[in-house]
């Protein structure tokens, strides 16, 4: 009878306070580490094509976006991105869907050139840990339809 | 002893069984509450530390230059806090001793997984959160790989700790609470059992006491109230029984009481013819003169049956009265043995005189009787003892003959018992022994018999024991 008037106790004090436990699974590990950024630009053939650039770190999304519309640089590739004097984009990244203010109007690009920037900004959001499903909003200065449609990249998801 | 016998009582053991069971409920809802309260603490800290950790990481690396040199490590480092350990290959970043707690199980597990990985340690006494997870590189198109960056980091779970240790006190408390509750509502339930129960002991001792009157009122309509009603139900019935018993012994013994009564009358007319013809017995020839001498001997018997008939009654009615004066016993004995012609058949052993305050007539009935049946059922030598003490005294009166049947020593002062069947002819009524009985009884005293020698062959023994004052019984 004692002992089981013991047990009991133990069992309760047991119960108490922090217990060790083994390792368990925390999750997905964080990601975002990378040698450089990467690019979409147009080939000879008219595809999309990912372009490495040795920046030593991934960056931001608004940083990747300057980088493609400052152009290809000497690769053989070309962009369908009319260039700007400003290449500066503004961006907003909520849960479903990342915001670009690009400082281009629907007559500086061509459909492949929205790909260009759709993918770009993608490829960095996913880099950097973001989901593949996220869609992307690429607003342009002047108003048009354009600026409300919700793209997705065709090499990524 | 004492102790044990405590905890036998009703009362006890209804406090203990309702302590014990108001204790083991406490236990258990302290238990099972502070449980999965502390649970649900440890894994929602956790969790939010985690997520801090995973968070704080994923800030810094796009900005962190890959392959890390030194800088990229401690910047890594000093995003996630103290107590961080950031490993690169041969590169090492450390802040904070405590990060030496972290276990080569969460190493190869973080290594092994590519997976975050938490583990909850204990080391001298203080609880320790580690969270170990590698770095990946994610390509564009999703595929994962590791970078090599591990980041591992030791979180202290003492607040936490005592956060739980404060709810398990407070619940504990609680459940105390409920403690002198239980023993108040186990007092008030033992209480309401045991009133009936004590109710119902008091009756049934005071019907055992023979008061037939004791009833306890039922209460309520539980099994005690049952009991109760069956008790009482019981005590009628018995009441019932001995009350006709009663009337038809009574009745028997006035029966007898009239009977010898209206006897006497006639008897005393007989009695004088009988002495007439026993005058005249002399001149009749042989055969009449048996047949008159058998008629004048039962009629004798006859009248002092019926006189001993009477003497019953008296007791059973209860008249029979004492007329005590100071009477010397051993000389009253000897007056009884000589007044019958015994004295030299009797051994008569006594001190010189014992003075005691008794019924004078009631003696002689009494030794007239014992030495009477000695010398009629039993052998000579017949002995009698008187002795004393400061506050009785005894007459022995013994036989040296086979003794009393052991079947038969415990009706002997029955009335009209007779211990051989065959011997009904005897002179005694009967009712000599129950009367001396009856005589000793009023004197406050006792009359018993044994044999001397149990096994046989030692002879009977009455003692007659008088208590030296009768009024103070």
């Amino acid at each position: 009878m004692k002992r089981v008037w013991w047990a009991a106790v133990a069992l309760l004090v047991a119960g108490c306070g922090v217990q060790p436990t083994g390792v368990t699974d925390g999750g997905e590990a964080p990601t975002g580490v990378a040698p450089g950024v990467t690019l979409y630009f147009v080939d000879a053939d008219g595809e999309l094509r990912p372009q490495q650039r040795q920046t030593g770190s991934l960056g931001t999304i608004s940083e990747a976006l300057s980088l493609l519309l400052l152009g290809p640089g000497g690769s053989g590739l070309r962009t369908e991105i009319a260039s700007t004097s400003t290449p500066r984009v503004g961006v907003t990244v909520e849960p479903e869907v990342i915001e670009l203010v690009t400082p281009l109007t629907i007559d500086d690009v061509t459909p492949l050139g929205i790909d260009q920037i759709v993918c770009t900004a993608l490829s960095t959001h996913v880099q950097g840990g973001g989901s593949r499903s996220t869609e992307v909003r690429v607003r342009f200065t002047l108003p048009t339809p354009e600026s409300d449609e919700q793209r997705t990249c065709p090499l990524i998801g | 002893m004492t102790r044990r016998l405590w905890l036998r009582g009703l009362r006890a053991r209804l406090l203990a069984a309702f302590a014990l069971v108001t204790m083991l409920g406490a236990a258990a809802a302290v238990w099972s509450s502070a449980g999965s309260a502390s649970t649900a603490l440890v894994t929602s800290y956790q969790q939010q530390l985690t997520q801090t950790i995973d968070e704080q990481i994923g800030a810094v690396t796009p900005q962190l230059t890959y392959p890390p040199d030194q800088d990229a490590l401690d910047q890594l480092r000093a995003a996630v806090g103290t107590n961080t350990l950031v490993i690169y290959e041969d590169l090492r970043s450390v802040d904070g001793a405590d990060t030496d707690l972290v276990t080569d199980e969460l190493r190869s597990a973080v290594r092994a997984e590519n997976r975050l990985a938490t583990q909850r340690i204990t080391v001298d006494g203080k609880p320790w959160l580690l969270v170990g997870t590698p770095i990946m590189i994610t390509a564009p198109d999703g595929t994962r790989t590791p970078s090599g960056i591990e980041v591992y980091s030791v979180r202290d779970l003492t607040d936490v700790e005592r956060e739980i240790d404060g709810l398990t006190m407070s619940a504990i408390t609680t459940a105390a609470l409920a403690l002198p509750l239980s023993v108040l509502a186990a007092s008030l339930a033992a209480g309401s059992v045991l009133r009936p129960v004590r109710e119902l002991r008091d009756t049934a001792g005071r019907l055992a006491a023979g008061d037939l009157d004791a009833r306890s009122p039922p209460q309520g309509a539980d099994e005690l109230a049952e009991l109760t009603a069956t008790i009482n139900e019981m005590a009628e019935s018995v009441q019932t029984s001995i009350a006709a018993m009663e009337r038809m012994q009574a009745d028997a013994k006035r029966f007898a009481a009239d009977v010898s009564h209206e006897l006497r009358t006639p008897l005393s007319t007989l009695t004088a013819v009988v002495e007439i013809l026993a005058d005249t017995t002399d001149e009749m020839e042989p055969d009449a003169r048996e047949s008159a001498q058998m008629a004048i001997t039962e009629t004798h018997r006859l009248v002092r049956l019926v006189e001993d008939l009477m003497e019953v009654s008296r007791f059973d009615a209860g008249t029979a009265r004492l007329r005590v004066e100071e009477v010397d016993v051993v000389g009253a004995v000897r007056d009884s043995l000589r007044a019958r012609g015994w004295l030299d058949r009797v051994e008569l052993v006594a001190p010189e005189e014992t003075l005691l305050r008794l019924d004078r007539r009631r003696l002689d009935v009494i030794v007239a009787n014992l030495v009477g049946n000695a010398l009629r059922h039993g052998e000579p030598p017949v002995r009698v003892h008187v002795s004393a003490s400061s506050e009785q005294v005894w007459i022995t009166v013994t036989d040296s003959g086979a003794g009393l049947p052991e079947h038969v020593l415990p009706h002997v002062f029955g009335r009209f018992y007779k211990a051989d069947a065959a011997r009904t002819r005897t002179p005694g009524s009967g009712l000599g022994l129950a009367i001396a009985l009856e005589n000793a009884r009023l004197h406050g005293g006792d009359l018993t018999v044994d044999n001397i020698d149990r096994g046989g062959g030692g002879g009977a023994r009455f003692v007659l024991r008088l208590p030296k004052d009768p009024e103070e019984r």
